[in-house]
């Protein structure tokens, strides 16, 4: 028995159990004293309102959401909006950031100071200004009646910019994301075959045949291959719209993650050691082939970690949109808070959504952290 | 953004902690109120134009502020011992529900929602509210089909975006909405031109086209899409609290419809017309007793902020400046919708 209490392992394990009993009972306590207090004061709790309409439709979506969904549906729809507007702010933010380390390490003078000026602007603004300032900007463009033309096929008004699109359905775009799915994974896992230009090649191919099928067949007969925008009484008909609330924030989070991003990637170039470049110039590299084999890869190490932090926090940073009318995820809970009153669960939900994409984006970054790391070193 | 998550999130909290229910379990509200000889009431965060604003000077002024100061005259016996905080239009439920004000008077609609499953109780409506659709002027527009494919823009969270939601639908005219958290950011984006027109309550409307830069540039048309009564809300299971409320607004109804005024209040009393005016004013007792306050109750209330017809003016009516004309909140003889209760 004495042996057992003085064994490392046994006290080690007992601490652990004791903090995760200890952990599960206060929360379960939270939640039977929360919804005991919910109950007293008379107010229904669960998740039935899901299942209800809501009675409200939201101003964008990528599926289709009207005031007779379900809340299940529209919160959803709310999630899909801020994934939308989180990846491709991080997708952009991350070009934007690596042309900015660039210019910001080459030696080049006036590109320096390009770069500099750019960062320190766009880090020392808060970023719910700078969407404001976007926001205020595009709507004070002309209204639909007097847009701007750019070439008789896209118009730019405070509604949006408008720009024709190919007549596709909504099946007919779920059936195009499989498809860039599949060959994404084809991508991946067939390695071996052949050289990587063919297999880029054929992957492209692939894309276009099935997206001209769809283009051909998909449509009512007596539609046009490419729908136009044109003016019908207050507003443009057909194409597609860019509405200025979509493209403030993500104008906004762009430019204010890309001077975060710039400078972790620059921190990441500096941190290669010039020994090992001297090193590969020494081995007779061309300087394109010194970044590319021996520079990039190791400032990829070093920076994917801070990397993967600002991802997850531009992702959180969506939730500025509420401020300029962008139904995200956040705006989307806070208005069904205020229609169902179903405050803790939605709140809970709000958490919930957030913890699975910031979970997956840092899993994915995690992974990939894993592949790429120098092995043999703890 | 970040600030309102923090409060929606300390009111999650207070729920939790169950600090709110301390109130619910012991003494009734009206108790709590008298005991700390103040109400808690609501203001809003930022101006809600007319009904809840703060002025030159810092202090609250509005329709619902007057309502404020009513009823903590009514239970405290002076318009000051009302204290306003300001509260959005999202946070006014879980704030009521976790004790941090004593009452909701924010046009608040009555919906069955909120009123069956946020345990909370209406009272009799105080305040009847169009709604109405604001355009452009330069648009043209002499009814709502006019606005065909338009875009609206209306506050988040409020019932006018299944109120407009239903209209245009019943009507099958396509449009677009955009919803907007605050208010100052509805108006610049309607300013802006990136709505062809908001939708909303009449009062709110006209405040926002008063306080626009060119007035002439909007234009209220005239069909009203829906009618909402607002009510007083308070916890449930506050039947007490409830009565006060509902006799404090018969009792401005019924001073107006006997004529009396801030002004002649003191007179009428020295000489009262009828025996109901006389039990109102507390020359014989009950109007007081039978509610748990003072028999001059109703006096103070009416020598502190007047009568409907009074407040209405002062705020929103012809004496302000947005000039609302009374429409159907006018009492019944004067083609309105309001009737006091028969105080017998």
């Amino acid at each position: 028995m004495n042996k057992l209490l003085s064994s490392q392992k046994f006290k080690r394990a007992s601490i652990q159990i004791v903090f995760l009993v200890s952990l599960v009972f206060i929360i379960v306590s939270l939640i039977v004293v929360g919804q005991k207090n919910i109950a007293a004061q008379g107010i229904a709790t669960g998740f039935g309102f899901l299942e209800r309409t809501t009675g409200w439709p939201i101003s964008f979506s990528v599926i289709e959401v009207t005031a007779r969904s379900t809340y299940a549906r529209v919160l959803f729809a709310g999630l899909l909006n801020t994934m939308l507007v989180g990846f491709l702010t991080l997708f952009f933010a991350t070009v934007l950031g690596l042309i900015l380390a660039l210019l910001r390490v080459s030696s080049n003078t006036l590109m320096n100071i390009v770069g500099t000026t750019y960062v320190e602007i766009f880090r020392n603004v808060p970023v719910i200004l700078q969407v404001f300032f976007w926001y205020a900007l595009l709507t004070h463009l002309p209204s639909p009646k007097q847009a701007y033309d750019l070439g008789g096929v896209a118009f730019l008004s405070n509604r949006g910019l408008m720009m024709p699109a190919p007549t596709l359905s909504a099946t007919d775009l779920w059936v195009l994301i499989g498809t860039l799915t599949a060959i994404g994974f084809g991508l991946f896992y067939a390695k071996q075959n052949g050289g990587a230009k063919r297999r880029w090649l054929i992957a492209i191919a692939a894309f276009f045949a099935v997206f001209l099928v769809l283009l051909l067949t998909g449509r009512e007969p007596d539609q046009s291959l490419i729908s136009i925008p044109e003016l019908k009484g207050l507003r443009f008909v057909g194409g597609i719209t860019l509405k200025p609330e979509f493209s403030a924030l993500l104008i906004g989070l762009v430019l204010f993650g890309a001077a975060y991003i710039g400078e972790i990637i620059r921190g990441g170039l500096l941190s290669v050691e010039r020994g090992k470049l001297e090193a590969g110039s020494a081995l007779g590299l061309s300087g394109f082939q010194i970044n590319r084999y021996v520079r990039i890869p190791l400032a990829f190490r070093a920076m994917l970690p801070s990397l993967a932090n600002q991802y997850v926090w531009l992702m959180k940073g969506t939730t500025v949109g509420i401020a300029i009318g962008y139904p995200d995820y956040f705006a989307v809970v806070s208005t069904s808070i205020n229609q169902s009153g179903q405050t803790m669960e939605l709140l809970a939900l709000l958490m919930g959504g957030f913890i699975v994409v910031n979970y997956s984006l840092g899993f994915v970054m995690n992974k990939i952290n894993d592949r790429i790391k120098l092995k043999g070193r703890s | 953004m970040k600030q309102k998550f923090l409060q929606l999130a300390t009111a999650a909290a207070i729920a939790l902690s169950g600090v709110g229910t301390a109130q619910a379990e012991g003494q009734g509200i009206l108790d709590t109120i008298i005991e700390r000889d103040s109400l808690l009431c609501t203001g809003h965060n930022g101006s809600y134009l007319g009904f809840a604003e703060v002025d030159a000077a810092g202090a609250w002024q509005g329709f619902d502020i007057e309502f404020c100061k009513a009823l903590a005259t009514a239970i405290l016996g002076s318009p000051d011992k009302a204290q306003i905080i300001p509260i959005s239009w999202a946070q006014r439920f879980p704030a009521i529900q976790s004790g941090d004000i004593d009452v909701i008077i924010k046009v608040t609609g009555w919906t069955m929602t909120r009123d069956t499953e946020l345990g909370l109780q209406y009272s009799r409506p105080y305040f009847i509210g169009p709604f109405y659709v604001m355009s452009k002027t330069e648009l043209g527009a002499e009814t709502i089909s006019d606005l065909e494919g338009g875009v609206f823009c209306v506050n988040s969270g409020t019932t006018i975006e299944r109120v407009l939601a239903d209209y245009m639908e019943t009507n099958s005219i396509e449009y677009e909405t955009l919803a907007f958290e605050k208010g100052e950011e509805l108006r610049s984006a309607l300013y802006a031109g990136r709505c062809d027109a908001i939708a909303g309550f009449g009062p709110f409307l006209s405040s926002t086209r008063v306080n626009a830069p060119d007035p002439e540039s909007l234009e209220i048309i005239g069909e009203v899409i829906k009618l909402e009564p607002e009510g007083i809300v308070v916890r449930q299971g506050e039947d007490d609290f409830l009565d006060v409320i509902n006799w404090m607004v018969s009792v401005l109804l019924l001073a107006e419809e006997n004529g009396i005024t801030m002004a002649n209040v003191d007179e009428v009393k020295a000489n009262p017309p009828s025996a109901t005016v006389e039990r109102m004013l507390g020359v014989t007792p009950g109007v007081g007793s039978r509610l748990g306050l003072s028999d001059d109750w109703a006096y103070n209330v009416i020598k502190a902020v007047g009568n409907y017809g009074e407040i209405y003016d002062r705020t929103i009516g012809e004496g302000s400046r947005y000039k609302l004309p009374r429409g159907l909140n006018n009492l019944w003889n004067n083609g309105g919708l309001l009737y006091p209760l028969v105080l017998d």
